[in-house]
Formats: C-alpha cells, sequence, structure tokens
C-alpha cells in the first residue's frame, strides 16, 4: 500500500530503510523512525478506535504522551501482548502488528455502536454513580460489558517471553525531559561535573525543538541539539536515558524512570537483553523539564477524526514528514496555532484557513502567513465539526470569548483536518505526585509547579517559559542553583542565538461558544478517553457535583490512564464557567503516579520465576533432594515435608514416619530453627526478662523451654534456651519468628533496657541441626562419639559438648516428640558429613527421615503447641494451660506480666486450649472447624472455639485434636459438636492435649 | 571480676571450641559446593566483562564490644595487629585478615580457617569487660565479584549508591540485596566482596548469575 501522506522529503525518517508493519492484519509500511502513530497516519489511516461511551470513532490528535484515542494492542504472538500502548510514543519497527483495543467487535460498525447510541443518550454523565450504583447486585454484570467495551486492551494469556530489569540509580540532577530546557539543563550539569541521569519519554531526544522552525545559532535546531546529546553521552557521569517515562516522583527525591530498551527494535528483545528497565532513581536534585501540551479548543464534534492538536500537525510534518490530510483549516488563541499552517503550507498542501480568536492579529507568525498568501479569519473561531470518520467542513463565525457567545454569522469551510491550540499547558503531573499543588498563573494561561519540600526545580515550559529562548535561560538558571546547592563551581555554557520575534498575547479560550446551548448543542468533548463532554461537566455542575474533585467523579474527567493530560484544563475552565469562578478558585484535581502505564513486567523485574522470593537451604539440602523430599515452605526455607517411599501416599508416609520414629529412631532435619547466642553480665536477667518462666537458676549445660509473649500477654513465640555458661545462652525461635525474635530482643534492650550488658548474635546459619528421636537414638549416637551417654552422664533436658562422627558437636538432650532425643548441632559446613555418617550407622535402626508433617503429629500427640498454629495472637499462656511456664516470683517483671491478668484474661469462660477426642476415633476433623455446644441451636449458632491441631494418629491408631473451647478446661469429659460445611456434624469430648505418655516416661530414659 | 580475667572467663562464657578440628578426613562443604565453581569455570567465557568466584570455607567471627573503651579497642590491636574500625561503614584488612564495621558495637572479622582458633582465643584471652567473640564461620559464605560492569550488576541488587565517591574502596555496607541480605565491602574501583548467609547463598548465586546475563559472566575457581 502507498503512503498516500508521506512527503517525497523532509522528516527525521530514515526512507532507505522501509518497514512493514500490520494493523488490523493488513500489512502496511512506514519507515525506520516512525512511531506507529506517524505511520497509520502516513498510511491514511483515520479510525483507530471507538470511544469508550459514545461508541464514535476516534483518530489520532495528538504525537506524544498526552494522546487519548489511539491506544492499541501490541503483538504478534500470544506471549508478547501488550495492552494500552500508545501510537504516539511506539516506535516501528520490522514486523510490528498492532490492533486496536476498543471497538469490539468491529471498528466500521458493531453492536456496542448500535447499544452505544442508544446507551449513550440513556446514559448522561454520572452514570458511574447513578445508573451502576443501584442496584448493587448488577455491578458485576456493568462491570464485565463496560470493561470489554471499554476497549482497555487484554492481558496475554502466555507467559511473557522477554527479560524485564530494575536497576537502583542515584545521581546529584536528574533531569526530566530532553527538550531545549532539559538539555540546557544537563549540560550545564554535566560540565559542572556533576552526576546526572537524564530521561526523555519519546523515541528521540530534544523535545520541542525536533519539530521547530526556529534557527540555534544560525543553523537547524537539530544540528544542536545532536551535539549536546554527542557531547552528553560521552560524558563518564552523565546516563542519557532515551525512550525513558519518568512516571512517578515519590518523597525524598526517590523517582521511577520506565526505560523501554529494546520496544522499539522487535516484537522479541534480543536475545539475553531486557525489553524494559525500571530505575528507581534517588536524586539530590531534581530538574523538571517536562514541557507543556497543547490544549485543544473545546468544539462541536471536535472528536471526528481529523480534528487534531495544531503541534501535532507541526510534528507528523516535521518529524515524520507527513501530512495527515488535504485541506486544513486552523482554529487557534494563540500564535503558536500559526506553525501548523505553515508546515502545511510548505509541505504543499492546502491551508483554508487560518481562524484566529484574537483581533487584529500582529505578530511575525501572522507576518508570515500573511507572505504564503494564506486566509487569516481574525475575532473567529470553529463552532463546529460536520463529517463522521472523517471531517468534511467545519462551521466558523465571530465570538465573543468574554461573553461566551457567537456574535456573527456562521460560514462553512470544506476541509478534511482541523487544528486547534488553546494555548500550552504545562506537564505539572510528576511536580503534583508528591503533594504539590500546582499555581495558576493568568499571563500564561495555565498551571505551573507549586511549592514543595523536595529539592526539585523547573524549567522551560512546564515553569510557563513557552519560548525556544526563555527554555535555554531557564535550564540554565535551574542548573545553575542545583549546582550552587551541590557546592559545585557553576560552568561557562554559551547559550545558542536565536532570531527574534514579535509575540502577541495568548487569548484565554477554552470552550468555543456555539449558537445552541451547550446542552443541546452537538457533543463538545473535553476528555476524549472517557467521553466527558462540556455539557456534562455543566451537568455535573447544576447537579450540585460542584467541586472539581467531584466533577471529576461524576464525569469521569481525567480518570485513567489519560490521568486528564489533554482536557484537564478545559474541564475546570467549564466548571469555572459554569460556577461563576475563577479557574484558580476552580482547583485542579490530584495528579498521581504514575504519568503513563507502565507495564507489570518493569515492575516485576527479575523478582519472578525461580527468582520470585528468597530459597533459604539447609546444609542437608542435597540429601533431602536426592531422596525426593517433598518440601514445604517455611517462611523461606525449604524445610522437608515428608519422605515418601515409592507408591506411597501422604498419608501412608506420615504413618510410616511416625510409627518408626516411636519404635526405633527417627531424624529431622531441624536446621531452620533460630538461634540467638546470648552472652554478657546480664544475659541471665534479661532472658528472665523477655520470657514468662524463671532463668535465675538454670545452671551450666541446663536447658529449660520458654514462652515469650508480647506486652499485652499473648503468646508470640517458644523454644528451648541452654545456658552455655553463666553468663552464656544459647537461645532457640520457631523457624518462622527468628528474625522477628532477635528483632525484639534488640529492641527491647536498645529502648528500654540499654543499661543490661548483654549481646545478641544470630547464629542460624552457623549451626546444622538434627534431631534424632526414639527409642533407638541413644544407641545410634553411641556408634558416633565416645561420650557417655547414659541417662546418669546426659540427663534429659542438658547438653552436652561433644565429638560425633569426627566433628566437634554440640548435643542437646531436648524432645519436640517425647522420645528420647538428641539434637546434634554441629558448623554447617560439616553437616552433611555427620547427616550421611548418622544414616551409615542408622540402617541397623531402621534409621528414618522424617518431615515436618511428622513433625507436627508426634508433637501433637504429647499435647505440644506449635507457636503460629495453636497461638494466634491472642492466646495468654493460661489460655495454653501453660500457666506453669509463667513466673511471678520475679524480682523485676517480664513481658507480658501485666498484660495477661487484664480483666478480659482472667474470665473463666477465655477461650481455652484442650484436647479434642472425636467419638468415632476414624474422623479426622478439619483444621479451624468451629465447635458448638449445642448442635441444634438456630443459626447464628453461639461457637465456642476453633481446632487448630488435627491428625490421624498412627501411634494411637485413632484421630488426635487440639483447639479452643470456651472455658474449656473445666470442661473436661464433656462433649462439644462441629456442624461441618457438608451438613454433618462431629461429636467429640473434651479432653486433655496431650494424648500420648503423658508422665513423661519416654523422654525420661 | 577476679584478679584472674582468663579464668573467670571460663567460668561466665562457654568454653571456645576448635570447630575446625575435625577428624582427618573430613571435610567442610560450602553452601555452593553444588554449584560447582571449577567446572563452570571451564566453561564460561574468559572475556566477559563480570567475573565472580566463591571464597569459601573461610573463618568468619563476630565481635561485640565497647569502641569507647580504650582497654578493649587496644586489647583488639593487641590481638590482630590491627586497629579496630571504629568509623561507621569502615574496615581494616591486612594480608590475611579483614575486620567491617557492621554497626556500633559489632563487628565481622574474616581469617583463614586454619587461623580462626588462635585468632579466637587471643581475642577472648585480651579482651576484658563485657564483649563477644562468636564463631559465624559455617554460617557465611564470601563472594568477589569484578569487572568493568561489576557496578553494573550490583546496581539490580543493592540499593545504595555505588559511585566511588560515595563507595570508596575499603568501604563496607550491611544493606538489603535482592530479597535477600548481603554485606558489600569494596575492594578497588572494579571489585567487590560480598558476605552472605549460608542459607541465602544459594538464591544470591542464582540473581547474581540472572543479573549478569545481558553482559556475560565468568566464573573463576
Amino acid at each position: 500500500m502507498t503512503q498516500l501522506n508521506r512527503l517525497s522529503t523532509g522528516g527525521r525518517i530514515n526512507r532507505s530503510k522501509p518497514l512493514r508493519f500490520s494493523w488490523r492484519g493488513q500489512v502496511y509500511s512506514g519507515y525506520e523512525g516512525d512511531t506507529l502513530a506517524s505511520a497509520l497516519l502516513a498510511n491514511g489511516i483515520d479510525v483507530v478506535a471507538r470511544s469508550f461511551k459514545y461508541s464514535r470513532p476516534r483518530g489520532i490528535i495528538a504525537a506524544g504522551a498526552e494522546e487519548p484515542n489511539a491506544i492499541v494492542q501490541l503483538g504478534a504472538t500470544e506471549a508478547t501482548q501488550v495492552p494500552n500502548v500508545r501510537a504516539t510514543q511506539q516506535g516501528l519497527y520490522e514486523g510490528l502488528v498492532a490492533e486496536p483495543t476498543s471497538g469490539w467487535p468491529s471498528l466500521e460498525y458493531d453492536l456496542m455502536g448500535a447499544v452505544g447510541k442508544v446507551a449513550g443518550a440513556a446514559m448522561p454523565p454520572g452514570f458511574y454513580y447513578k445508573t451502576f450504583m443501584f442496584p448493587e447486585s448488577m455491578w458485576m454484570t456493568y462491570e464485565k460489558f463496560i470493561r470489554r467495551a471499554a476497549g482497555l486492551g487484554r492481558s496475554p494469556v502466555a507467559p511473557d517471553p522477554d527479560r524485564y530489569e530494575k536497576i537502583h540509580q542515584h545521581c546529584d540532577v536528574l533531569v526530566v525531559g530532553a527538550g531545549p530546557a532539559g538539555l540546557m539543563a544537563a549540560l550545564t550539569a554535566a560540565r559542572g561535573g556533576a552526576r546526572v541521569i537524564i530521561a526523555d519519554e519519546q523515541e528521540e531526544m530534544g523535545g520541542s525543538l525536533l519539530a521547530s522552525r526556529e534557527l540555534l545559532d544560525g543553523g537547524p535546531a537539530t544540528d544542536w541539539v545532536a551535539s549536546v546529546l554527542a557531547e552528553l553521552n560521552e560524558h563518564p557521569e552523565v546516563l542519557v536515558l532515551p525512550r525513558a517515562t519518568v512516571n512517578g516522583y515519590h518523597d525524598h527525591n526517590f523517582l521511577t524512570i520506565h526505560e523501554r530498551c529494546t520496544d522499539h527494535l522487535a516484537d522479541r528483545a534480543p536475545h539475553t537483553q531486557p525489553r524494559q528497565r525500571l530505575h528507581r532513581v534517588r536524586a539530590q536534585w531534581v530538574i523538571l523539564a517536562t514541557g507543556a501540551h497543547e490544549r485543544p479548543l473545546v468544539y462541536g464534534n471536535n472528536d471526528v477524526p481529523g480534528c487534531m492538536t495544531c503541534s501535532a500537525v507541526s510534528s507528523y510534518v516535521q518529524r515524520y514528514g507527513v501530512v495527515p490530510g488535504n485541506r486544513l483549516v486552523v482554529s487557534t488563541s494563540n500564535d503558536g496555532g500559526y506553525q501548523a499552517a505553515l508546515d502545511w503550507y510548505d509541505a504543499g498542501r492546502r491551508v483554508v484557513a487560518v481562524v484566529d480568536a484574537r483581533r487584529q492579529v500582529a505578530s511575525t507568525m501572522a507576518d508570515a502567513l500573511k507572505a504564503r498568501g494564506i486566509t487569516l479569519i481574525e475575532g473567529s473561531a470553529v463552532l463546529n465539526v460536520a463529517g463522521s470518520t472523517r471531517v468534511q467542513s467545519v462551521e466558523v463565525a465571530r465570538i465573543d470569548v468574554d461573553a461566551h457567545q457567537v456574535i456573527g454569522p456562521v460560514q462553512t469551510l470544506v476541509c478534511d483536518t482541523v487544528a486547534t491550540s488553546g494555548g500550552w499547558s504545562p506537564a505539572v503531573h510528576l511536580s503534583c505526585h508528591t503533594g504539590s499543588r500546582p499555581i495558576w498563573r493568568s499571563d500564561i494561561i495555565g498551571f505551573v509547579p507549586g511549592a514543595t519540600h523536595e529539592q526539585r526545580l523547573e524549567a522551560g515550559a512546564v515553569a510557563g517559559e513557552f519560548s525556544t529562548e526563555g527554555a535555554f535561560n531557564s535550564g540554565f538558571a535551574a542548573a545553575q542553583q542545583a549546582l550552587q546547592a551541590l557546592s559545585i563551581p557553576v560552568p561557562q555554557v554559551i547559550m545558542p542565538t536565536l532570531e527574534s520575534v514579535d509575540i502577541m498575547p495568548a487569548l484565554a479560550l477554552f470552550h468555543v461558544p456555539h449558537t445552541l446551548p451547550t446542552s443541546r448543542a452537538p457533543k463538545q468533548f473535553v476528555d476524549y478517553q472517557n467521553d466527558v463532554t462540556a455539557a456534562g461537566i455543566e451537568l455535573s455542575c447544576r447537579e450540585g457535583f460542584e467541586s472539581i474533585e467531584h466533577v471529576k467523579r461524576y464525569t469521569a474527567l481525567g480518570f485513567g490512564t489519560d490521568q486528564g493530560k489533554l482536557g484537564n484544563i478545559n474541564g475546570m475552565a467549564i466548571t469555572a464557567r459554569a460556577r461563576g469562578l475563577s479557574i484558580p478558585e476552580v482547583g485542579t484535581t490530584v495528579f498521581r503516579p504514575n504519568y503513563t502505564p507502565v507495564s507489570f513486567g518493569a515492575i516485576v523485574g527479575r523478582d519472578c520465576g525461580p527468582l520470585f522470593d528468597s530459597k533459604r537451604y539447609t546444609a542437608m539440602h542435597e540429601w533431602h533432594l536426592a531422596q525426593a523430599a517433598v518440601f514445604e515452605d517455611v517462611g523461606q526455607w525449604k524445610r522437608p515435608w515428608y519422605f515418601p517411599k515409592a507408591g506411597e501416599t501422604m498419608a501412608q508416609t506420615v504413618n510410616r514416619e511416625c510409627v518408626a520414629t516411636r519404635t526405633s529412631v527417627g531424624i529431622l532435619d531441624a536446621s531452620t530453627l533460630g538461634k540467638i547466642d546470648i552472652q554478657g553480665p546480664d544475659a541471665r536477667e534479661f532472658l528472665g526478662r523477655v520470657y514468662t518462666n524463671a532463668w535465675a537458676k538454670l545452671a551450666p549445660g541446663r536447658c529449660r523451654y520458654g514462652l515469650m509473649c508480647g506486652e499485652d500477654g499473648m503468646v508470640f513465640d517458644d523454644g528451648v534456651t541452654s545456658c552455655l555458661a553463666d553468663q552464656h545462652f544459647l537461645m532457640t525461635t520457631t523457624t518462622g519468628g527468628a528474625a522477628g525474635v532477635l528483632e525484639w530482643l534488640e529492641f527491647y534492650h536498645q529502648t528500654e533496657w540499654p543499661e543490661l550488658q548483654v549481646y545478641m548474635t544470630s547464629v542460624t546459619d552457623h549451626w546444622a541441626t538434627m534431631t534424632i528421636s526414639g527409642p533407638n537414638s541413644r544407641k545410634l549416637l553411641g556408634e558416633l562419639t565416645d561420650t557417655d551417654l547414659s541417662a546418669e552422664a546426659f540427663p534429659f533436658m542438658s547438653w552436652q559438648p561433644m565429638t560425633v562422627a569426627g566433628v566437634p558437636a554440640r548435643v542437646f538432650r531436648i524432645s519436640f516428640t517425647g522420645e528420647l532425643s538428641f539434637e546434634i548441632n554441629v558448623p554447617a559446613n560439616y553437616g552433611l558429613h555427620v547427616w550421611e555418617a548418622l544414616f551409615e550407622r542408622g540402617a541397623a535402626y531402621d534409621l528414618t527421615p522424617y518431615g515436618t508433617e511428622t513433625m507436627h503429629v508426634l508433637r501433637a500427640e504429647k499435647g505440644f503447641i506449635i507457636a503460629g498454629q495453636d497461638t494466634d495472637g491472642s492466646v495468654h499462656p493460661h489460655d495454653l494451660g501453660m500457666g506453669w511456664a509463667v513466673s511471678n516470683q520475679k524480682p523485676f517483671s517480664f513481658i507480658g506480666k501485666r498484660g495477661m491478668v487484664r480483666a478480659d484474661c482472667v474470665r473463666p469462660d477465655r477461650k481455652q486450649w484442650v484436647g479434642i477426642k472425636t467419638r468415632d476415633p476414624a474422623v479426622v476433623l478439619p483444621e479451624g472447624a468451629q465447635g458448638v455446644f449445642d448442635p441444634n441451636a438456630p443459626i447464628p449458632m453461639p461457637m465456642v472455639g476453633h481446632i487448630t491441631s488435627s491428625y490421624w494418629s498412627a501411634n494411637l491408631n485413632r484421630s488426635i485434636a487440639q483447639g479452643f473451647v470456651k472455658g474449656g478446661h473445666a470442661r473436661m469429659g464433656e462433649t462439644v459438636y462441629y456442624p461441618l460445611a457438608d451438613g454433618s456434624v462431629v461429636e467429640a469430648e473434651i479432653c486433655s492435649p496431650v494424648f500420648l505418655d503423658p508422665e513423661g516416661e519416654r523422654q525420661h530414659v | 571480676m577476679s584478679d584472674n580475667p582468663a579464668s573467670a572467663k571460663e567460668q561466665y562464657k562457654a568454653p571456645i571450641t576448635d570447630w575446625t578440628g575435625v577428624a582427618d578426613g573430613v571435610t567442610g562443604r560450602s553452601p555452593l559446593a553444588h554449584v560447582g565453581f571449577d567446572e563452570l569455570a571451564q566453561m564460561t567465557p574468559s572475556n566477559a566483562p563480570v567475573q565472580l568466584r566463591e571464597h569459601a570455607l573461610k573463618g568468619h567471627l563476630t565481635l561485640r564490644c565497647n569502641p569507647e573503651d580504650a582497654a578493649q579497642t587496644a586489647a583488639f590491636e593487641a590481638a590482630t595487629g590491627l586497629a579496630l574500625p571504629t568509623a561507621p561503614l569502615s574496615s581494616v584488612a591486612s594480608s590475611d585478615t579483614t575486620v567491617r564495621w557492621i554497626a556500633p558495637d559489632e563487628w565481622l572479622i574474616s581469617i583463614a580457617a586454619s587461623a580462626l582458633f588462635a585468632l579466637q582465643q587471643r581475642l577472648q584471652d585480651a579482651l576484658t569487660g563485657h564483649c563477644a567473640v562468636v564463631d559465624v564461620s559455617s554460617g557465611l559464605t564470601v563472594f568477589e565479584l569484578s569487572g568493568e560492569r561489576a557496578v553494573d550488576v550490583l546496581k539490580k541488587c543493592v540499593p545504595v549508591d555505588l559511585h566511588p565517591r560515595h563507595f570508596p574502596a575499603g568501604k563496607v555496607v550491611s544493606t538489603g540485596f535482592a530479597k535477600a541480605s548481603c554485606t558489600l565491602r569494596r575492594l578497588n574501583n572494579e571489585t567487590f566482596e560480598l558476605v552472605v548467609r549460608r542459607s541465602f547463598a544459594d538464591y544470591i548465586w542464582l540473581w547474581l548469575q540472572d543479573a549478569s546475563l545481558e553482559y556475560g559472566l565468568r566464573v573463576e575457581s
């Protein structure tokens, strides 16, 4: 297909590199250097979308981030689908495949079109509130319909094959935007020796200079851009980031930059190269040189394809050699609009007229217009457009801007393109992200960034400096200020020389009056993406939704990915007139990050797949893998859950492991338990304060179980602490609680009791811990050590240093299974050696490895709690029946002492932890089941507590469970019922939580 | 305190054990033994701009003491021959010993495993008053990351500013590393040392490998 709107010369495209691309299944051609938007326009494609609410045909309006309509779905394959891409921001590449995201199921004519037109009439603004709030039950239905019809694109259903990176950056000066102001600021800062990052969202750096007709130092502006970029690129302290949008400006000068590294190259990134990179930047100083967005005028049917902004027309002509039509009418309120006419004319196409709302126009631009013989119509504006899928003609008339009235006869001009300019709105979005409110400046008819607590400066159009000369000067001044604050000498920078131009002040025109009242006039769009009209905003104000924040919610002005780039100021101006206020009195809505959409891939980076989260392994992990263990995540640890033999189910495995441990010997990798070395003259006192029980008399060589509570008296961790020497202890914590406990100890030591002399050091990773448990554990260990392991020499709840399998070890006689147990600790570098040595000797005893599931069952048989499973932050030691672990005799106090005697904590009907024995021993209650005393009570039944632990016990050949029952400790032998989700009711007896060996005879051997 | 500090310490603190004193034939195993750095070193490109090696099975001690206690700092110097680095984020190193500032009263000392026991004894003997010397050797391993793109790889891993003006050779930070943590020290402009916890070592190795992909990685033995 021929590119009918492509000029034979001019523009910054590379005509020697033609590229093919596909739009809606048809192949077109463009050139290297095109955006998808410029290529579509070159091929004469007018309709690129259907509107959100009214399903009206929409074309490309703008040339940058502010484009509201040309939002496309990209991707040649399912895996490379990208929704929400602005065609104006997507570089063209060979083989690019794009589809419209809206207009389901067809762009030309479709079901939504028919429904939309009907529904549009029936859906005035406010439907978001009025229609969809009631009935509430219908919301799900509406939402599906709206989302599908709104054309927000779709997510791929296949995994993204590309790589995304995140990177941390630091700099002295971050310059946002590489137009004249940004380049000058970066150049100045760089020459001063500052660390500079300059980021620009466009395919090419240079900003307004790329489409400018101005000469710098007598040459094309692009020559100056090229020389500055060359200098910046060579500077070792400067990072130049093209195709990189500064999307979020967060507290303390933390900004995020979304760099599209290879999006412009192909459907997939080259091998090993990231597709996109999210830069997380800490900047000493930020210079915003974000430029400005041109405001289109608001007039009737201003959304018909062919309606564009003036600057977009100039950009397409000057940068891409594309003239998007044949006959142009310009409607403007300022000098800026004239350039579109000049560019169009110089490209050899017809300019029907320039319509200027100002009277007695006198400026350099107007002179240039006259020199070309282009018709200038003063004091007038385009009121209305005729056409449906393309502009066919416009209605022009004299207007009185102050009275908001048409004051002359309406004439019709035949044209296919309307370019309008209502002036420029500084791109203040980033400046607002940190909470700073923009300030209205009537001299420039726009909001500029307001005061901020951040080290932030502005330069160029965003600061209201719309001229190129003003941009250069303010860019230099901003860099100068930043450098001075950084104590960096300001270098010499020579400003490029410019021809002087006479400028006529702009007129504040936003909404062009129509011969009919706004409510009856043809639709005058303010926010194209959300289908918000001038009439809708007036209706919102009439209905009392007057605050600009209410107007926004009522009409959806500035919602979504658009964030009001094109329409917000016009919307505020219309609100102001409707309410009889000034624009600053109306104020602005809040702009939030992100400035433009960021792909999930960039946010996720490499934190996905195998690197989604950190994984922690014990020293014996390879052995577990070789044994085909099934793993369970405990915190970040990978712990063996159970060790199935070929053909075994999980239940069979756990039963086998449980029985083997109680009848011979089992082994558990307990390395993941938190271990904290605690030493110092006050270590003992410190333990007494953080644990509920007494530590004053624990002798060296002995071990003791302790409960740790919060100030509220509720249990949050438990473990065994051993006395290594008089002032030296080794504390163990739960696997998941290790880091939290150490923090807790440090917190109390550093803030409450800094006078206590104690040092805590995490030694969790240093030790590999293996627990052998069962009647044969002593014999097994005896084969690997010379130490006397007899009950007399090495009693229960004591520890001994010894050599195990040739490795120095600390062995603790503590037991979580209730069996004779030895917890062998060796430096982790030798963990696998000792583990394997145990298995070499263990064959004779059928040494059975077991995982966390068997550990849970065995401890439940013994009635031992698991902090975090049987406790949930609302349970104190007495609730657990563990009052024996609370000492109120300690001279100082302990954390939780007062908390657990609060009135609510001593109620007799508190939920208390008890054993639960189902009447039918074969029934295993589900954990979480809620108990009731009266199974026939009407719903909602009074619930009396839930099951926290429940297992099949192969050793007892019945089910066992523990859980909470109101006043349970005084209800031994009583019945409690568990109505289950399937309608059945399980009857159970309240009993002691200890199901096996209540006297502890098995471990005291 | 008794007149004989050494015997008093025996009473108050667990006796020092030579944890490296294992039987003949017993060898320690790095948390990354399964990676096979030696084989990888043969396979990875020789000209890659990022190089990585593991310094496995070193001896590491955590020292806790009071930097304002002149007797303790003098004792440290007597035991190690090095001045205790009391300035935040600093380190000192001799040919065989590295001492890194971790916190105002905490240091991480690294030395050849064979020299660890003797050093621990010298420290324990020399230091008086409230202090702690804890063997953490098996809990840590050490990576050395170097090359012209080493900084770029690290920028993907740690949030700290790595510019030489802010992070000169000898500086130490303990910081988040992706979703784990590390103690990072700059050895020279292009070389960094990362001390990481044993249990996270595999994750960090995989992360470094992945982060280097776009530049190219050479593993050194």
